[in-house]
């Protein structure tokens, strides 16, 4: 086929699933480092923090897993890469995390299962290394209190921290400044944060947040081509959405302007991207091929045999009993029992013996001939098996015995097709053409649409303000000082903000809502969906033996599973107590546990 | 007793190493541990679901917070000041009109008459996309 213009393909990646990997004995040698664990609710990505090795993360997965077999019976619950390609299990993947809190701690056990697992961890009884988890700007106490829990009573780790990935991304970005002020703009999977961080430490009470992210938009994408292409609405995949956004889609510098840009048509034929559906040509019944109609024919040719075949016995068998009798009857005759043979004449409808004979000899040949043909069609029937070419010969014979055949209307128009089977093979060309282009999606105005709703969220409906004015007014809750200090450091970070044109637009917003002739700087991380990883990594080696931002188990206890350790990159702490929720059947079980938890757990 | 499903057979087999079946107990962990947070202590057999995000909030609000402290809800972005721009729900496009009868915005006449063709599932979809629908009583 001729290349077309502007038609791409699906890519549907599989994922493949992680292997379980050994850890290098540096990690456990002098003492356990820590792992770094970007619990995402896209993605997870976890590594270790290991002085002079490993700079990356060893496991990236989606944060999903799905139960395999039996619903409620929780065996073989499958996690991130080992479930392949995700959309055959659409609606059974289940994610730990409602928006960007994790809310049901029983799959995020099951993502740590696997986490540690593949990374090789092999203590017993406990993990022994200090673990290093993000968590939401101002995390729910609720939610920490259950993630502490997870972690020191399950896993029994020594030390936990908690820590904001895009401050994580921030500090990894700028490490030469040793004080550092600016306003961090996080946008990913689900939500988008406008953190303003003031001499080192987060301003949490001027945070913002807006509840759209890459979820959003690719569920808006989805649904706008679903409605656009009914016919498609299957292969019409959130996987598929998010290939588009991660490479067509695009952010435009003036939304309007854009838009104008794509009313003209040369504009619009350039432009557009035709993402190819993969179809198969076997679906209309006009593009058969040749040798799948001459397959098809015979086959039911073959079924027409049989079913003549079976008529012709039992034909023959009632024939047969019907012979039988008249003979007997004729029996009688010869017999000499004169009475008997009258009645049965009666019986029979005849008057005479000699039109019980005639009628005999008729059967009697009947017979015969069907005996005759029942051998020949036998015979055909192994003549065709054996090659397919002929057909025409099997077709002349059957026309005889048509009259036998209920289902004859099914064959005229097979019988008909005969003829002009010579045009077929034109016409079948045309309508391969017209097939490619009827599987294609158009992406348009689409390309620009979907990623524009963190900046114009009455697209679909919902009634934040974007990213523009959210900025405007964390901005304008400051003085003019600090806020021109902040402007002079804006940092974009997180998956959803690597789209092209992202930074212009962002710049252009930032021209518009300033004062006249002031200055602004805007940076992009150099890796936004790995750079809090990264971040973490290097909160976790510059902090690894010291006390600060490190919740241990007594704090654990003593403080509950709420207490946080504020450091640079951590929440603000608010000392409130949430009463933990026991079972009460566990209750008689926690005295016995407090007794067990002391105790040091073993090592390999 | 509540064991988590997950976590695995009764029998303490810690020598295991490295798991590729699944219901093999994982040497790292707990095979003991319950949730606190499964089930609550409300009536103890029913509840066993999770709290979820809006429910956790609910339950959040309820703390002694001060007037400035920063809270998962207090951090939400006001809504919107400016009026929002129409654009077309079928191109995307400035949408300087609307069709009365199915309330779709569109922005040329080509884009009418296709409205006016759209079976009614795919209008309620279009405008559900913008939440726009009217709730029928």
């Amino acid at each position: 086929m001729a290349a077309a213009a502007n038609v791409y393909a699906f890519r549907d990646v599989r994922a493949v699933p992680d292997p379980v990997l050994e850890p290098p004995p540096a990690v456990r040698v002098p003492h356990p480092v820590p792992l770094v664990i970007d619990n995402g609710s896209f993605q997870a990505r976890v590594g270790w923090a290991c002085p002079g090795a490993e700079p990356d993360p060893r496991l990236l997965f989606r944060s999903v897993c799905a139960r395999s077999r039996g619903a409620a019976r929780g065996g073989g619950a499958q996690v991130g890469n080992d479930l392949g390609s995700l959309e055959p299990l659409r609606w059974l993947l289940r994610s730990p995390f409602d928006r960007n809190v994790p809310v049901n701690l029983e799959l995020q056990e099951l993502l740590l299962d696997y986490s540690f697992q593949r990374l090789g961890v092999a203590s017993q009884g406990c993990v022994d290394h200090p673990v290093v988890l993000t968590e939401a700007v101002c995390n729910p106490l609720y939610s920490r209190q259950m993630m502490s829990e997870l972690l020191f009573e399950c896993y029994g780790i020594p030390k936990v921290s908690y820590g904001i990935d895009s401050l994580y991304s921030f500090y990894h970005n700028k490490r030469k400044n040793s004080i550092s002020s600016g306003l961090i703009i996080s946008s990913g999977y689900q939500c988008t944060h406008i953190l303003p961080v003031l001499k080192g430490r987060l301003d949490a009470k001027n945070c913002k947040r807006i509840n759209l992210g890459g979820s959003q938009a690719a569920a808006y994408l989805q649904r706008l081509l679903q409605l656009k292409y009914p016919g498609h609405l299957a292969a019409i995949t959130l996987s598929r959405m998010e290939e588009i956004l991660h490479e067509h889609s695009y952010i435009a510098e003036d939304y309007v302007e854009e838009l104008q840009k794509w009313r003209s048509p040369e504009y619009y034929e350039n432009n557009v991207h035709k993402m190819q559906l993969p179809f198969s040509s076997k679906l209309l019944g006009s593009t058969l091929t040749s040798e799948e109609k001459q397959e098809r024919r015979q086959q039911q040719l073959r079924r027409l045999q049989e079913l003549n075949a079976r008529r012709r016995e039992e034909k023959l068998q009632l024939d047969q009993e019907r012979l039988d009798r008249l003979l007997f009857v004729q029996e009688l005759l010869e017999d000499g029992q004169m009475d008997q043979f009258h009645k049965a004449l009666v019986e029979l409808n005849m008057d005479s013996p000699e039109e019980l004979q005639s009628y005999i000899q008729k059967l009697s040949l009947s017979v015969e001939q069907t005996k005759q043909k029942i051998l020949q069609a036998e015979v055909n029937i192994e003549v065709d098996v054996v090659d397919t070419k002929p057909e025409t010969p099997d077709l002349e014979q059957l026309e005889q015995s048509l009259e036998d055949v209920e289902n004859m209307n099914d064959f005229e128009p097979l019988f008909s097709e005969e003829t002009p089977e010579v045009e077929k093979p034109v016409t079948t060309v045309q309508p391969m053409f017209n097939l490619a282009e009827y599987h294609q999606l158009f992406l348009g105005t689409e390309r620009i649409r979907a990623p524009e709703i963190i900046f114009q969220p009455s697209l679909i409906g919902e009634e934040q303000a974007g990213i523009a004015e959210t900025i405007q007014y964390v901005l304008d809750r400051y003085p003019k000082e600090i806020q021109e200090a902040l402007v002079q450091n804006v940092f974009l970070t997180g998956g959803n903000v690597m789209y092209p044109g992202m930074k212009s637009r962002i710049e252009k917003e930032l021209l518009e809502m300033r004062p006249f002739q002031s200055s602004f700087q805007v940076q992009v991380a150099s890796n936004p969906v790995l750079d809090a990883w990264y971040g973490a990594r290097d909160w976790a080696l510059e902090h690894m033996n010291r006390e600060e931002g490190w919740i241990t188990r007594k704090d654990y206890e003593e403080k509950g599973g709420e207490y946080l350790k504020e450091h640079t990159a951590s929440n603000i702490y608010i000392p409130i107590r949430v009463p933990k929720q026991t079972p009460r059947i566990s209750e008689a079980q926690a005295s016995s546990k407090a007794a067990s938890i002391s105790s040091p757990c073993e090592q390999v | 007793m509540e064991t988590v499903s997950e976590s695995k057979v009764v029998t303490p087999d810690f020598s295991t190493g490295p798991v590729e079946t699944t219901p093999k107990p994982l040497p790292f962990k707990d095979p003991n541990f319950v949730h606190s947070g499964i089930g609550g202590a409300v009536a103890g057999k029913k509840n066993r679901t999770w709290k979820n995000l809006k429910q956790i909030l609910a339950s959040e609000r309820a703390l002694p917070w001060q007037l400035n402290d920063p809270s998962y809800f207090s951090i939400d972005a006001p809504p919107s000041f400016k009026p929002a721009r129409k654009y077309s729900d079928i191109s995307g496009l400035i949408a300087n009109y609307t069709d009365p009868q199915s309330k779709l915005r569109f922005s040329t006449i080509e884009e009418f008459a296709y409205i006016r063709m759209l079976p009614s599932d795919v209008v309620t979809g279009y405008l559900a996309l913008r939440k726009a629908t009217s709730i029928v009583p």
